[in-house]
Parts: structure tokens; sequence; C-alpha cells
């Protein structure tokens, strides 16, 4: 492969929202923690400090990664595929065990999330694996060899670690690079379709199904989520406390930092609710300035796939646009109780070491194949 | 992108490239929606969630109870007070926060409040997220003080693994003297609200108001706490003096013992009621009436036993034959009673007799009959009537209590041997537009408006000059044909007796605040002059003859060592003939210069012919001899022997129960001095002298009374009274009176 020295383009506009973005989360992090880390650790800017570290590891990582070339990847897909589950299941013997959940390991004094690697590593396997089929990704047998790998990751995601939600942002990832990848749309409609009628007749069993009958939480988050205000005590106090949240902050907001609700309201508030709290300071303006920000930033990242240098760059890119893309719309979903409550985090700006290097992370890998735009 | 690469650089074709746009407009879409949802939550819900998060923000907020003002007697006295206590309180969530908090502070729970640890531990386990859940009522602060150190840092024994309990003040009312002056007293509903007599009447004043502590928004919006204090209530001093008041109460119930069971099964009457009072002030210095109840425990169904039953209505119930003075609650009935009934019944035992209950006064309205004649100038109180025993007015012969006459009546005679007739001819001498002018001056048919909550209403229980004939003045004229209450009668008996000055009676002389300070002093107030200092001399001077002449029908009334003057009643009741009767005396002391006015009603006595004054003459006496030397009288009068006796005994014990014993061979020791010729000496032998036509009949073995050979009644060896006799014509549908003597009040 010989390649001509050029000047390298650098999609500066995606610089700037990516800072924007973490320097918001930041400033929002430490406005909705301060309260209950003040309470809980006796010092106000406990999460802020432990999100401010990974955040600058995360910006490194993403310059360094921009100049990595990005065709490497196909060929460390297969190692990276494997180290990801591999981390997943040493998480079966040496899991940490955070807020009940266990979903952490610690790698020399590190504490990682092997579910957030597993999503690096379903977009680069995925894209690897659309290449690699070519022409026979449009059969059955491949499309079905192209859903399996990434689908077994997003199992074992659900299996180790409980934590469905990352299976289902993998499996979208996967699937909206898949529907990039293959002609026609009848398919998709048909299964999207297929799901949407099965989902809605799963909650109509659950919402008639009666309260006692084994139910595990899940189902009570569906019927919290279809009624909050009758589980205002259980699991859909968060909901109901971050829709309250929302609607007390008006158009513009009481203020940043003058949110009532993180005073303990809104349990963990710096993870998946950020959002309404952010609703409640900063209004509806703030709100939508800061989907309008997402939205920019998955604008930018579709422009540079389409004018990606090939195929595997532009799926690099897409496979990312895809899972900020479904994390932002789950998360603001959840926090508006469109769909039941799934804890999603919203990225860059959730607490989350690990999120926020591997989204940063992945950032570098969408620059590095901006920087190869217009490069052969 | 000309040339075609090698390898596996594929190219991103057009197709892909729309389909990423589709994508990107789906993702737009879904932004776009969930920006649509966002502007609806604010926009629907913005009020209502926002007034949500403000709620929780007080969530905190709590109310602080204030103190209920005390009740205090003339002396200091605390008759009612509030006292603190405090609920405890689990915070299930608070105290699961952590597992290593449970069980220290069940432990603790436990050994300070004796409760159940399975019940706690279930019930945390039941409801992990519960913040209010009430483990223990009402402990006092010694019961709480262990556990509050506990709980409060940098006290001994505090335990920083105790979490999620607390303690809710709240108050709760006291009696110390259990059923002292209950009827004027009154007591609280659990939530701190007064029912009956002072309670209820100075509800607003003893009340106090709510703190709170809350949390607020400034300016700014920045979220502050605050507490704003309750305000305890006042406290209120009442003209009552304890002392007083405990002799009256005691007597009381001396006479109901004595009484109770005797005649028929049930309390020694119906109500026997007593009211002292200063005529100078119009301050009540003692009421009282019995039955009475425990205010600590006013609903103990063991008060109403002996109790005449009462309907939905308050209105007695009435019993088999018209001769029953009613239906007698007993243990089996008791046990029968529906909650409706035994409450009706607690509300007659409730409400305060003395105020609540109206009757037809008989003979004590006649100083007021007379006091009528005398001041509108209608008879000069020379007057000599002839008393042939009855008077025919309007085709009734209205009999007098001797039926067979007293001959030559003075007005004074009159008042002292208490002639019917003598009163009929001043009735009609004053006319009907005059007396029911001074009937209401007196204030008869009128609120006293006394500071007690539940006072009768007697408006229309007397007669107006347009519908009062002659027949109602005459019998009008002592006492039988209008109703009064006992407050009515003595506050208007002051006014004859103080030289007219009729005072709105009162039971509080000052409203103090918490801290000690005088909010109100509540001064004497004359409300208008009744009759002029000459007539009420008169008064005074005719109602001394009842005690201290020689045929008057008050001397058993006389306390040992003192003089003292007043009136006694005997008036039947409704319906005429059922030998039922209130018997009364309204008296005062000293007979000189009077200061106190005393009145007793005895309603329906337990005793077979209860148409005898001394049955409230006695009481009278029981009292005053206690209560006057109490008040610093000195002695007027000799002491005989078995007085002096008396007074011994009484100062050794303070408790007399032999005060009734005493009395009755005090009686013989004076005698019935009916007879003329007796009229001059105070103390005499037995009478034995025919002198009254009723003194040759044959005489009733049991009771000692003489037999009428003409009708079989028997007759009173003092007054020539006939027992059992009709005394007065039944008017029948002319009454416009209730056929009750009760159940004007609550």
């Amino acid at each position: 492969m010989r390649r001509e020295r050029e000047e390298s383009y650098i999609d500066y506009s995606m610089i700037f929202i990516i800072l924007f973005l973490l320097a918001f989360g930041l400033i929002m992090l430490y406005s909705t923690s301060s309260y209950e880390a003040n309470l809980d650790y006796g010092d106000s800017a406990y999460y802020f400090k432990h999100q401010l570290i990974p955040s600058i590891l995360g910006l490194v990582g993403m310059v360094v990664l921009s100049y990595i070339p990005y065709r490497i990847y196909a060929r460390l897909a297969m190692p990276i595929y494997i180290a990801a589950a591999a981390l997943l299941v040493a998480i079966i013997p040496f899991g940490k065990t955070i807020n009940g959940a266990k979903r952490w390991i610690i790698i020399a004094g590190v504490s990682i999330q092997p579910a957030e690697v597993a999503k690096v590593a379903a977009i680069i396997f995925t894209a690897t694996m659309i290449i690699k089929l070519k022409k026979n990704l449009t059969t059955l047998k491949g499309f079905g060899i192209a859903l399996m790998f990434p689908a077994v990751l997003a199992g074992m995601v659900y299996i180790i670690t409980r934590n469905l939600s990352s299976a289902i942002i993998i499996m979208g990832i996967t699937v909206v690079m898949l529907f990039i990848s293959t002609p026609g749309y009848r398919m998709y409609i048909i299964v999207a379709a297929g799901v949407l009628a099965f989902a809605a007749a799963l909650v109509v069993i659950i919402a008639n199904s009666n309260q006692t009958s084994g139910m595990n939480y899940r189902f009570e988050r569906v019927l919290a989520w279809l009624d909050p205000q009758a589980h205002a005590s259980g699991k859909g106090f968060q909901t109901l406390q971050a829709l309250y949240a929302i609607g007390s902050g008006g158009i513009f907001g009481k203020g940043l930092g003058e949110s009532m609700q993180k005073m303990g309201f809104i349990p963990e508030a710096q993870n998946d609710m950020i959002f309404s709290i952010i609703c409640e300071e900063l209004g509806l303006f703030g709100a939508i300035a800061v989907m309008l920000m997402f939205l920019l930033l998955i604008w930018r990242l579709m422009v540079v796939a389409n004018n990606a240098p090939d195929m595997f760059g532009a799926l690099l890119v897409i496979g990312v646009m895809g899972h900020i893309a479904i994390q932002v719309i789950l998360n603001i979903a959840v926090v508006t109780n469109t769909i039941p409550n799934t804890g999603i985090t919203l990225p860059f700006i959730s607490y989350g070491g690990s999120a926020v290097i591997i989204q940063l992370a992945e950032i570098g890998i969408a620059l590095n194949v901006a920087r190869n735009i217009g490069r052969d | 992108m000309k040339r075609r690469r090698t390898g596996n650089a594929q190219k991103f074709t057009i197709g892909m490239k729309k389909k990423l746009v589709v994508l990107f407009v789906l993702v737009l879409l879904a932004f776009v929606g969930l920006g649509v949802r966002l502007i609806f939550i604010t926009k629907n819900n913005g009020e209502e969630y926002e007034r949500q998060v403000l709620s929780q923000q007080q969530y905190d907020s709590t109310t602080l109870p204030f103190r209920r003002g005390e009740i205090l007697d003339a002396n200091g006295t605390v008759l009612a007070y509030s006292e603190k206590v405090y609920n405890v309180i689990l915070d299930a969530k608070l105290l699961l926060r952590d597992q290593k908090f449970v069980d220290p502070t069940v432990n603790a729970l436990v050994k300070e409040f004796k409760l159940n640890s399975g019940e706690i531990r279930s019930y945390l386990s039941e409801h992990p997220t519960s913040q209010y859940y009430i483990l223990a009522k009402k402990l006092s602060y010694d019961e709480i003080k262990n556990f509050q150190d506990m709980i409060t840092p940098g006290m001994d024994g505090y335990d920083a693994d105790i979490q999620g309990v607390w303690f809710e003040p709240s108050y709760i009312r006291k009696y110390p003297n259990g059923s002292l002056a209950c009827d004027v007293i009154g007591f609280t509903s659990s939530d701190n609200n007064g029912m009956y007599g002072l309670e209820e009447y100075y509800n607003n004043t003893l009340s106090g108001t709510t703190g709170r502590e809350y949390g607020y928004l400034d300016e700014d919006s920045n979220l502050e706490r605050t507490t704003i204090p309750a305000t305890d209530g006042d406290s209120i001093v009442t003209t009552i003096d304890g002392s007083l008041q405990n002799i009256v109460e005691k007597h009381l119930k001396e006479f109901n013992d004595q009484y109770a069971n005797n005649f028929r099964q049930g309390n020694g009457a119906n109500n026997v009621g007593c009211i002292m009072m200063d005529i100078h002030t119009g301050d009540i210095l003692a009421m009282a009436s019995y039955p009475s109840f425990d205010l600590n425990n006013p609903r103990d169904p063991a008060n109403l036993i002996g109790m005449p039953a009462v309907d939905e209505k308050g209105n007695k119930l009435k019993g088999e034959s018209v001769f029953d003075s009613g239906v007698y609650i007993t243990e089996e009935m008791l046990s029968e009673f529906s909650d409706e009934q035994l409450y009706q019944n607690y509300n007659a035992l409730w409400k305060n007799f003395c105020i609540s209950d109206t009757y037809e006064p008989g003979s004590v309205a006649k100083p007021f009959t007379v006091a009528t004649g005398i001041e509108s100038g209608s008879i000069t109180g020379n007057e000599v009537y002839n008393c042939k025993g009855f008077l025919n007015v309007g085709g009734w012969d209205i009999k007098c209590h001797n039926t067979y006459g007293d001959g030559e009546v003075s007005v004074a005679r009159g008042v002292e041997i208490s002639c019917n007739v003598a009163m009929m001819y001043i009735a009609q001498a004053t006319g009907i537009s005059t007396f029911t002018k001074f009937q209401k001056d007196f204030g008869f048919g009128l609120k006293t408006n006394v500071d007690l909550a539940g006072e009768a209403r007697t408006e229309g229980l007397t007669y107006t000059a347009a519908n009062m004939t002659p027949t109602d003045l005459a019998t009008n004229s002592f006492g039988q044909g209008f109703n009064v209450d006992m407050i009515e009668m003595i506050t208007s008996f002051s006014s004859l007796i103080n030289g007219g000055y009729y005072y709105e009676p009162h039971i509080v002389k000052r409203i103090v605040s918490s801290s000690g300070a005088t909010i109100k002093n509540i001064e004497p107030r004359v409300l208008r002059q009744t009759i002029s200092q000459s007539t009420s001399d008169k008064i005074v001077e005719y109602c001394n003859q009842v005690v201290a002449g020689a045929e008057g029908t008050g001397k058993t009334a006389r306390p040992a060592g003192y003089m003292i003057g007043g009136k006694t009643g005997t008036a039947q009741t409704l319906p005429r003939g059922n030998r039922q009767y209130v018997v009364s005396f309204m008296g005062y002391a000293p007979a000189s210069d009077p200061d106190i006015a005393i009145y007793v009603v005895v309603d329906r006595c337990n005793v077979q012919y209860q148409d005898d004054a001394k049955f409230a003459t006695r009481i009278v006496r029981a009292v005053l001899t206690e209560a006057l030397p109490y008040l610093n009288y000195p002695m007027t009068e000799e002491l005989s022997e078995k007085e002096q006796a008396e007074l011994a005994e009484l100062r050794e014990q303070m408790v007399t129960t032999a005060t009734a014993e005493g009395e009755e061979t005090t009686e013989e020791g004076e005698g019935e001095a009916t007879e003329e010729e007796t009229r001059t000496e105070e103390e005499t032998t037995e009478s034995e002298e025919t002198g009254s036509i009723w003194e040759s009949f044959d005489v009733d073995s049991t009771t000692g009374y003489y037999i009428d050979p003409n009708t079989g009644n028997l007759i009173d060896p003092e007054s020539g009274h006939a027992f059992g006799g009709d005394d007065l014509p039944d008017f029948g549908d002319e009454s416009i009176f209730e056929p009750v003597t009760e159940g004007n009040g609550n």
C-alpha cells in the first residue's frame, strides 16, 4: 500500500464540540454532585476530581489515537475482541462490586468497566467483519455471522454483569452499522416493527399481570414507567423525581447550582439522571442547547463518515456515531420517562471514568478517520 | 476517489451514504421528539411539579405544638394544666441506611421503652421505606430522657449507631384535682379542643398558636430554614376558691351518700347543685353539682350509675308511673347501652346543672315578689293579709302550704312562713304589667351571660304582660309557672340583698399570659339597678326572719355560730300531682351585712316525700358551717353545747361524715317551734302543744307526720303543709312551659 503525504484534515468543529461537552459536563457534574459528595465523603469536589482525571487521560488518549492510522484496527480486530471478552470473563473471579452491581475490575489500581471496552470492541470487530464478508453480507448466513459475534459479546455483558443497557447498546451499534452496510429497508422496517410489537405486547402483559406473580425487578420498572406516581416509593421514585426536576426548571431554569432536587431527592443524580438536573438548573433552554450540541456532534460524525476514504473508516465512524446517538437518545428518553428506566448514562457528561475514556477514544478514532479525508 | 484501491479498501457507496443520511434523519427525529416531550413536561406539569419540588423541600417541616393555658383557682391553685409528652417515632428509612444501626437501635428501644423487638424488626422488614411510625405514645420526659441522651451527641451514653428514632412532642391535659369543679372546668378532647365549662368557653384564650419549622425560598430562590416558635396559650385565673369548692362538693357527696338507694335505686337526687357567689362583685366562689366525674377520665361509665337515663334529646326517660322520678341507670342497663345511648347519658353527666337545667323555682321567688311590690310602690310593706289556706283566683282555688290557713299574715310574716296567699295578694296589688317588667329586670327569661359554656336559654320560659292571666300572676308570685336556672336565680338574688346592683356573674377574673403577665383583668360589671337600697334593706330584714324567726321555714339552714338569711323553696313539677318536687334554699351570710350568697337546689330527692326544703337547708347549713370560718367571718351567735361538740368534731377530722347526724340532733334540740306561743323563744323543747288544727290528728308511726283524716295526706308538723296534696291547679293545655325541668342545655 503506497501512501502519499498530503495535508491532513482536522475536524476542529468536532474537537470544539467535544471540549465544550466535556467542560460543560464537568461543571454540571460538580453542581449536581457537590451536595451529596459533601455529605458522603466530606469533599464536595469528590466526584468532580474523580471525573477530571479520566477526562484528561481520555483527552490525551483521544489525541494519541487520532494519530494512529485507523486501518490498523482491521488487523487487530480479533485480538481486541478476544481481549474484551477476556476482560468480561475476568469479572467473574476478580470483579469488584460497587452499589450492589459487579461490573468493575481493578487493574493496577484503576477500575475499569469491561462493558465499555466491549462497546469499542464491537464497533471495530463489526466494521472488520462487514469488510471481510463483502457481498456475503447480503446473505442470511453472512448477516448472521456479522450479527453473531457482537451478540456473543452483548450476551456476555448481560450474563456476567447483569447490565442490560450496555448489552442493548452493543447490539444497537451493531444493527446500525449493518443497516448502513446492507441495501434495502424492508427487512429493517419489518424487524423494527416486530420488535416494537413484541415490546408493546410485553408491556401489555406486564401491565395486566398481578403484582405478586413472580415479577423480577425489571418488570416493576415497566410498571413504574407506566405509572410513576403509583410506584413513587419504589422503582418510580427516581423517574418521578427527575420529572419533578424537569418540570420545575421552567424555560430558563433555576440557575446554575440552584437545583433542589439534587439535595438527596434524585438518587445518584450525577449518573443517569444528570440531564434532569441540567433541565432544572438551566431550564428547557439549557437542555435543548445540550441536545443541539449532541446533534451537531452526530452531524459532524456523519459528515466524516460520508467523506471517509474507505468503507472501513466510514463504518468505524458510523459505529461511534451510533454509540453516541443511542446513548443520548436512550438517556434522555429515560429521564423524560418516555421509556422504562434502564440506567444508560449521558456521554461525556454523566459520571463514569471508564465511559468517558472509551468515548473519547472512539472520538480519537473518528478524528483519525477524518484526518484521512481526501487521502487515498 | 478516482483511483480504485486494492485489497479491502472498499468504497463507501452512494447507497450507504443515503442510508446514513436516513439514519441521521431518524436520530434528528428522535431528538425532536424528545425535545417536544421536554417542552410538554415543562408546559403541562411545570407548575404542579414545581409545587411538588417545593413541598418536598418542606418534608422536614414540622409543626411545633403549643401548650394550652392553665386554669387556676382564685388562690393560684392549679385546676388544669398541660404536660409535655413525647411520641417515639421510628424512621425506618433512616435506620436502614446501614445494617449496623439496626441492632443497637432496636436493643436500645427494647431496653428503654419495653417494646417488642420482634415487632420492630418485622415492621422494619415490611416497611423499609417508612419514615413515620409511632412506636410509643405520650411518654413523659423522664421516660425518654435516657434515650434522648443516647441520640444526642456529647451526652453520656451517646451511641452514634442509634439512628432513625426521634421524639415528637405534644401535650396532654391533666387535672390534678380529679373531679374537683368538673362541671365548671370541663375537659378537652384528644385534639386539645375544650369541651364543656371553661375549657370550651375560653378555648380560644387557652389555645395558643401552633409553631412551625420549615424551609422557604428567599428572593434568590435559595432554600432557607426557619423556625416560628409555638405561642403558648394564656392561662385563666378563676374566681373559684378551691377550698370552698372542696367543701361544697364534699357535702353534696355526703348528701348523695345519705340518700342514695333510699326510696328507689339511684342517686340521692336527680341533681343536686350549689352555687356560692360574692354578692358585691358577681364572682362565683364555688359551683358544683352531683353527680360529678373525674376530669382525667370523663368517660367512666361507673359515674352514670344511679343517674336518671335520658333520651337522644337529653330529656329524662319517663318512668312507668307518673310518680316515678325517672328511670335510673343500673349496671345491667349500662351493659345494654348502645354507643349513642352511652353518649347521651355522658352528655347529661358532663353538663353543668347549675347553668344548664331549668326548673320552676318555687318559694325562693317570694322575695322577688315582695321586692317588686315595694319597689313599684304597690305595697308599703305594712300590709296584713288574711290567709284562709287558699285564694280563689280566676276560678281556681289556689292553696297555701298550710291548707288550714295562717290567719293574719303581714308581708314580713308572709316571707317568713312562706305564705302563698299573701304573695298572691301582693302580686295582685302589683299588677301584671309591673310584675312582668320587674321579672325582666331581675333577669328571668334572660341569659346571665356567665362565662361558661352551656348556659340554658330561658327566653320564653317566662310570661309576658301580653300572655299572663291573673291565675298565672298568682302562681308566679310564689315561684310556680315559670322556669329559671340556678345562675339566674342567685345572680338576681344577689342584687336583692346588695342594694339593688345586678352584677354580671363571672367565673374568670384574670387572663394571664404564659410568661405570667396579666393580659386582662375582668372587673365586676354592674348591668343595672333592680331595686333601691331601701327596698333591698327590707328584703334582707324579711329574709333574716326566715332563718331567725320563730316560724321561719329556713331555721335548719343556720350554721353553728352564725346568723344568716335566705328563703326556702319547695316547687312542684309538671305534670302536677306527680309527687315530685324541686326543693331549694337561697341564702346569704352574714345576716347583718350580707357578703356571700349561697343557693342549693335538690332536684327530686330520693325519698318518698320529696317536698321538704330541709333537704336543701341541711346542705346549706353543712356547707356554711365549714365555709364561714374558712372565710374568716367572726361568729356572732352563741353556740349550744351540741354545736360546740359538732364544731370540735369538725375541726378534728375536717371531713365530717357526722354532720347530717349532728343535724338531726340539733333539730330536736331546737325543736320545731311553729306555735304562735313560742314565737318569742329561740330555744324551746319539743312542741307538744295543740295550737294548730293538724296537731289533733293521728300521727303516722313511720314518719312522725300527722294524718289528715279527710284526705289521708300526711301533714308536716312544722308548717301544716299536706304532703302529696295537689296544691296547684294543673293548667294542662294552658301551660306554655316545657314539661321537663332538664334538657335545655347540653
